[in-house]
């Protein structure tokens, strides 16, 4: 097997088992789920990262290519304590490089106890240390990423559910996971996938019912125009988000974002339901969270662990987010019925317009 | 509602019941989750009162709830529990099938009621939902879950089988088959006995043919067609729930077993490994859609079976629901961290999952699902070497008594340390089992031996694909397997690292090799401790539980290596050995003592660490000890251990042979490493001489105590020659064995030839001992502590069996009733004599047989002398409130008896141990009792006469009947008082027409047919004398409302003596 290093922020550089040839940069993080790599791996919230899985035998039950999120692998590279030859194959067929027999619980926890940090990755017959420190010097933070919605979104306007004759959902592709899609299209949505900058007039061109900000890779102030998308049609229409669109949704509706220590990633994050006082479990994949929803948002849902908000209800408009992923894929299905109040708010929405904005 | 139910929590009595005692299929998880849920309800001001039969358990220790009964567990004694202790509540949850099938008869027989105790948690109905198969089978198909499919094939009023033309029964027959999905089909033919006509069948012209024998046979022209799931991945999802419909799935455990393997006889992983993400999640929502529908409250399981059928997760089926605590629980509790007994214990009094503290993390609450970031595998202990007769085909009925489990971070190295926790070692020569033998016996066949059988397999050149399709293994297990067994290959030839790296201790690489441990240790991966957090590392957690892993080979030592072991090095800490897998001959009373040891170190301030593997035990419980280490025992594990945690001693005295066994190389192990600590208390030389019998009968005679004549016989000759020296009968068996191994009592040449010949195979590296037979002697047990200057006898026991029954097996009392003062202050001097001169410093096991009582000269004879814990240590201090298992703790760790200002106490009640046997289990098994111990497990029963408390034993045995139909074959008087005594030509077939209700006999058939018909039963005269001595005081009168004198045990009378003095 070929040499592989991982350089980190830290100074110390690891060694490896090199699986995937390649060179690469990104951010650290783990997730500590132990099943669904074919999902997490084509997940876009993974852009510009270096995935860890803190399971360490992945791979083995196969690569489906009917088990993916999207049409390629996301993270910048793959870190394992052991990889299956099939997910290794996969992985350096997409050019992604990979390296297992790493201790990759001591990587956990430097990451918990340090943050989420920068690191190089280099791997191949004639890799070095020093190729993966050049790597991690020039990798770049999370934020800085600014074009990073360019690279997941969508080029132009998609529709999904065509023949269906349910609710008409603009969706704001920001790196969308095709479970997303699915989960509305199964309840009999037709849903417009629009790039992450599209504009007012082309959304409103197909009379949505319900504007849904989609989940996706980095700092959500690097999103402006989905925001803004939000801010004109919040009177009128529905909003919706999930993940990075609760994050978007809450900032342009004067909130504020900050980013985490290392952030959520895992399928076993539980939340509790204000109201109801019920806990459900939740997948998580996120680095930055609301952590103010300013006066339009209160907080429908909360992290059981560290109290970050997990919903958010509109008080005065029509708007309900989710920092989780009820659409599952990888985890729990506990929150399924998400998209069933989505679709309901939309529906309710479309037979009684909303007659006068409330004032503040 | 929440606040309501919290502010009734306070002062609330509760009335927790345990499991009795251990047997197969019931072992000590109950007293894992009960002595659990007794510290839980504790912490929320209940008020906890305890019922359990079984004395071996910390449950029943005296500080572990407010009221402790060691009383049957049956409805008479629980009912007069309850008259005077008024409970608010009774939790049967935590109590296995035992604990839930007698509250609810006292549910039924208006007891909860009439004293107004609420069941808390899961209610009866739901219980019963789970156990009715067609009410089980309604609900699923009310919320749309897919359970096996089935139909019938029935004649019609009038019609017969042989009436029926084959088309008619081809159409028929079809139709069902299409009904449930297509061949292959299982054929069940409904009420005929034993089962028989069942099976998986594949085509369509045998079917016709089962199908019309069945409807032939079947008392009601039935046979059910059944979807065969056979093949299919097993798993269980263990599920928690609280009041409030938060419900959370604490593990998955994947079967390597295919479906059709009871999964209490599976090899279990933990997590699943084959399912996809889509088929766990869609079981995960089904397990919680189940368990809503149900209505349960706390911890559960459901079992499910999955294939992949080509979609992108699969398809499974529900099996089947258990609607409380269980083995797997225990399982999922030591595989995640996650205190399953606790959190149920707190649901029940009406907590909701996100108000209990996760004590791990001390972050976060039990509102959540553990992430693992290793693997575990747990491997069941069978007692294949206990019973020859016994088939050990593993099938859908339980027959391994214990179980190991082991943390790895591969697979390989998972299943490797569990392979060797589980100690056993098939008896299988390879080298004579041809490749169709090894085909059919031991891979087709699931017996205990086919992991190692798979090893041989590949040794011999067979691949995957041969081996999955003869096992039925999942390809990603059989790879694994494969590579185990080529990196066992290469370090033969001399390739160490990879068999290291993969999970083999250096020691056992250096075996496979002939070579040096040193040699293997200067190439192999270095093992490091991780901690098992319930995270996955993602918060810092606190509770010291460990496991050791292999680094990998490319990796190196990780310049960011984390030392995760947070144990203060610095002060005084112990490391005390546990006893791993329960099996027969060693049980739960070996982790009692282990428990108590760590208790003792604690009370002293030394910090206690416990190396361990057996999840259903209390040692294993993460706030057990200061240090738990999840680890096979050999003597290079627990070296680790001691290197990790700086531990100035290590205690090997309490779990029994496996702890023993490892005091030699253990001790040398810690030379070799050049680590300062020492095997405390009794030398690990005296255990040996203890044990080497020569040099023990020469200290013997010099100490001028009696032995039974007797040595030990190199050849065939040899055997003869002493046997006709001592004269029949004489006791024979192999040296060095565990509970009385092929033991056995020959009484002429021709026994003793087929002995010889059919046991045991004389050799010169395995002598067998040849020992005078001490008919009609009263043997006793003694257990004392020594100091090293003083000596305390725990207490003088007095066996209800004669001489030729194993003392693990034998009834026994305490305090001795045969025995005048002067015998028993023989007993006394023997012992102090024999302590000294081992110069014990800790437990001390004596056994001896005493003859001339009934007249002659008494004379104490020594059998057997073990310094170090034996099994009837917990008996004895619940008999005399004496914990001499902790002084021994103490006494090793330097304080002296006098220190400890403690004293003897001899107790005005009798307290009777009776034995608990597995033999409706083990099919074909030999029920009568011998010199080879078989039971697996204890009960106790106490009051005022031996009379009482004996039948009370019996009770809690479930061996008790007054009356009805008995077969006398033994030459005991008396029975006839309370049955009709019958004779018939054949008494087997007598019990099998259910005529006949009660058997004192020898004879196997007729015992074996008892327990196959559950029938009570006695094999010897001493049990059946008792037996009628017991009767005699519960029902003499004819009332048959005999005071059962039960009361707490706080409550029983001692007084300060010195026994024998």
């Amino acid at each position: 097997m070929n040499p592989a290093y991982v350089a980190l922020e830290s100074g110390h550089v690891l060694e490896g088992r090199g699986r995937a040839p390649g060179t690469a940069r990104g951010e650290l993080v783990f997730t500590t789920a132990y099943t669904g790599y074919e999902e997490s791996l084509t997940d876009p919230s993974y852009e510009e990262q270096v995935l860890t899985f803190s399971y360490p035998l992945i791979g083995n039950y196969g690569v489906r290519e009917e088990r993916f999120e999207s049409d390629r692998v996301h993270p910048r590279a793959v870190l394992a304590r052991e990889l299956t030859d099939d997910v290794a194959a996969w992985l350096e067929s997409e050019d992604v490089p990979a390296i297992d027999h790493l201790d990759t619980r001591d990587i956990v926890t430097d990451v918990r106890e340090g943050g989420a940090m920068k690191c190089g990755i280099a791997v191949g017959k004639h890799a070095t240390p020093d190729d993966a420190v050049a790597e991690l010097e020039r990798c770049q933070a999370m934020s800085d990423h600014t074009e990073i919605g360019e690279q997941v979104s969508v080029a132009e306007h998609a529709v999904h559910g065509e023949d269906n004759d349910g609710e008409t959902v603009a969706l704001i592709d920001c790196g969308v996971k095709g479970s997303i899609i699915d989960s509305l299209v199964a309840r009999n949505a037709t849903v417009h996938v629009f790039p992450h900058d599209a504009s007012a007039a082309d959304v409103d061109a197909v009379d949505p019912d319900v504007l849904f900000v989609s989940n996706g890779p980095g700092d959500p102030k690097n999103y402006p125009q989905a925001a803004s998308l939000v801010e004109t049609f919040v009177e009128d229409t529905p909003v919706a988000g999930i993940c990075l669109g609760q994050q978007i949704v809450a900032r342009a509706l004067g909130g504020t974002t900050e980013k985490m220590t290392f952030g959520h990633r895992g399928v076993n994050q539980p939340v509790l339901d204000v109201e109801s006082g019920q806990v459900v479990m939740t997948t998580q994949n996120h680095g930055y969270t609301v952590a103010d929803p300013g006066s339009h948002l209160e907080v429908s849902q909360i992290n059981v662990n560290d109290d970050t908000p997990e919903g958010l209800d509109g008080i005065e408009h029509d708007v309900i987010t989710r920092q989780y992923h009820p659409e599952a894929n990888p985890g729990p299905e506990d929150t399924l019925g998400f998209f069933d109040d989505v679709l309901a708010m939309a529906t309710q929405s479309r037979n009684s317009p909303r007659a006068i904005p409330a004032d503040d | 509602m929440s606040t309501e139910t919290q502010t009734k929590t306070d002062g609330r009595t509760i009335l927790l019941i345990g499991s009795g005692p251990i047997q197969i299929g019931q072992a000590a998880e109950f007293d894992y989750s009960g002595a659990q849920a007794c510290r839980a309800l504790q912490e929320e001001g209940a008020r906890v009162v305890l019922v359990n039969s079984n004395p071996a358990t910390i449950m029943t220790d005296p500080e572990m709830a407010d009221r402790v009964y060691i009383e049957p567990i049956t409805t008479e004694a629980i009912a007069e529990i309850i008259r005077k202790e008024r409970p608010d509540g009774v939790i049967a949850g935590l109590g296995g099938q035992t604990g839930l099938n007698v509250t609810a008869e006292l549910a039924e027989e208006g007891v909860l009621e009439e004293y107004d105790v609420d069941i808390m948690g899961t209610p009866l109905d739901t219980i019963y939902a789970t156990e009715d198969r067609d009410l089980f089978r309604q609900r699923m198909e009310k919320i749309g879950q897919p359970v096996p499919r089935s139909t019938t094939i029935s004649l019609e009023e009038g019609e017969s089988v042989i009436e029926l033309s084959e088309d008619d029964l081809k159409d028929r027959v079809e139709a069902a088959v299409d009904e449930v999905g297509g061949l292959p089909v299982i054929a069940r033919t409904t009420y005929t006995l034993g089962g028989s006509g069942s099976g998986v069948v594949e085509e369509m012209d045998e079917l016709l043919v089962r199908v019309r024998k069945g409807l032939r046979l079947s008392r009601n022209n039935e046979v059910l067609i059944t979807e065969s799931i056979a093949g299919w991945v097993e798993l269980e999802y263990e599920v928690m729930r609280d009041a409030d419909n938060s419900c959370i799935i604490i593990c998955n455990m994947e079967n390597i077993d295919p479906m059709g393997i009871h999964t209490g006889e599976s090899t279990v992983v933990t997590p699943s490994q084959v399912i996809p993400d889509d088929g766990h999640q869609e079981m995960r929502t089904a397990a919680l859609d189940v368990i809503r529908e149900l209505g349960i409250q706390g911890g559960c399981n459901i079992q499910f079976a999955w294939h992949d059928d080509g979609t992108p997760g699969g398809e499974y089926r529900v099996v089947e629901v258990n609607p409380r605590v269980s083995r797997s629980s225990a399982l999922a509790s030591k595989a995640t961290g996650y205190p399953i007994a606790r959190v149920t214990a707190k649901v029940a009094l009406g907590k909701r999952l996100h108000e209990i503290e996760n004590e791990i993390t001390g972050q976060t609450t039990a509102a959540f699902e553990p992430a693992i970031d290793y693997v575990v595998t747990k491997v069941p202990r069978w007692p294949k070497d206990k019973f020859e007769d016994v088939d050990f085909e593993l099938g859908t009925a339980m027959k391994s008594t214990g179980e190991a489990m082991a943390i790895g971070r591969t697979f390989e190295e998972s299943m490797l340390k569990a392979l060797r926790s589980s100690e056993y070692d098939p008896s299988v020569d390879w080298a004579d089992v041809s490749d169709d033998e090894l085909e059919t016996d031991y891979l087709e066949t699931p017996t205990p031996d086919r992991p190692y059988a798979i090893f041989e397999a590949f040794e011999r050149g067979y691949t995957v694909d041969d081996i999955c399709a003869l096992t039925g293994i999942y390809e990603w297990y059989v790879e694994r397997f494969e590579k185990i067994a080529d990196a066992a290959i290469a370090a033969a030839e001399g390739n160490f690292e990879e068999a290291a790296e993969l999970g083999y201790t250096n020691q056992q690489v250096a075996a496979q090799a002939g070579a040096d441990v040193g040699a293997v240790e200067s190439v192999a991966p270095e093992r490091t401790f991780k901690q098992v957090d319930t995270c996955a590392g993602e918060f810092a957690a606190s509770t010291p539980y460990y496991y050791s892993a292999r680094d990998a080979l490319e990796s190196g030592p990780s310049p960011i290596a984390h030392d995760e072991v947070q144990v203060d090095t610095d002060v005084e800490s112990v490391v005390v050995v546990g006893g791993g897998p329960i099996r027969i001959g060693q049980g739960v009373e070996f982790d009692y003592c282990a428990v108590h040891a760590v208790h003792a170190l604690r009370e002293m301030g030394v910090d206690a660490h416990v190396v361990n593997n057996n999840p259903e035990t209390v040692s294993t419980d993460y706030d057990t000890s200061d240090g738990l280490f999840f680890e096979p025992i050999t003597a290079e594990e627990v070296a680790d251990v001691v290197e990790a945690t700086g531990a100035d001693g290590v205690m090997v005295q309490f779990g029994g042979q496996t702890s023993v066994d490892i005091g030699k190389p253990l001790e040398d192990e810690l030379e070799r490493r050049g680590l300062a600590c020492s095997v405390m208390g009794t030398s690990v030389e005296a255990m040996d001489l203890a044990e080497d019998r020569d040099r023990f009968n020469q200290l013997m005679d010099g100490l001028g105590i009696a032995q039974p004549e007797g040595g030990a016989a190199y050849s065939r000759e040899e055997a003869f020659d002493l046997a006709h020296d001592l004269g029949y009968p004489v006791l024979v068996r192999p040296s060095y064995v565990l509970g009385g191994r092929a033991m056995r009592v020959v009484y002429d040449d021709d026994e003793l030839e087929t002995y010889i010949e059919e046991a045991v195979r004389v050799s010169p590296d395995k002598p067998i001992l040849v020992d005078q037979f001490l008919e009609g002697a009263v043997e006793l047990d003694v257990d004392a502590v020594s100091d090293g200057t003083d000596i305390l006898i725990g207490g003088i026991m007095e066996h209800v069996e004669s001489a030729g029954v194993h003392s693990g097996d034998s009834a026994c009392m305490i305090p001795p009733r045969s025995l005048d003062a002067d015998a028993l202050a023989r007993v006394r001097e023997v012992t102090e004599d024999i302590a000294t001169a081992l110069e014990t410093v800790g437990l001390l096991n004596v056994q001896l047989a005493v003859t001339g009582l009934d007249g002659g000269e008494v004379e104490v004879y020594v059998l057997e002398a073990n310094p170090r814990s034996s099994r009837t240590v917990p008996f004895v201090s619940k008999a005399t409130g004496v914990p001499i298992a902790k002084l021994a703790a103490k006494v090793m760790a330097g304080e002296s008896l006098a220190d400890l200002g403690v004293e003897e106490q001899i107790p005005d009640h009798t307290s009777i141990k009776e034995v608990v046997l597995p033999f409706d289990r083990l099919p074909g098994s030999d029920p009568r009792l011998g010199p080879e111990m078989k039971s697996t497990g204890e009960v106790m029963g106490t009051a005022s006469t031996f009379g009482i408390a004996y039948w009370k034993a019996q009770q809690a045995a479930s061996n008790d009947i007054t009356g009805g139909t008995a077969v006398i074959d033994l030459d005991v008087d008396g029975f006839e008082e309370f049955f009709d005594i019958a004779e018939f030509d054949d008494v087997p077939a007598a019990i099998r027409k259910g005529e006949v209700d009660f058997v004192v006999s020898y004879d196997r058939d007729t015992l074996e047919m008892a327990v196959e018909e559950d029938i009570p039963y006695l094999s010897t005269e001493p049990s059946a004398r008792a037996y009628l001595e017991g009767l005699q005081a519960y029902a003499g009168d004819g009332t048959g409302d005999a005071d059962l004198e039960v009361a707490a045990v706080s409550d029983r009378p001692h007084r300060v003596a010195e026994w024998g003095r």
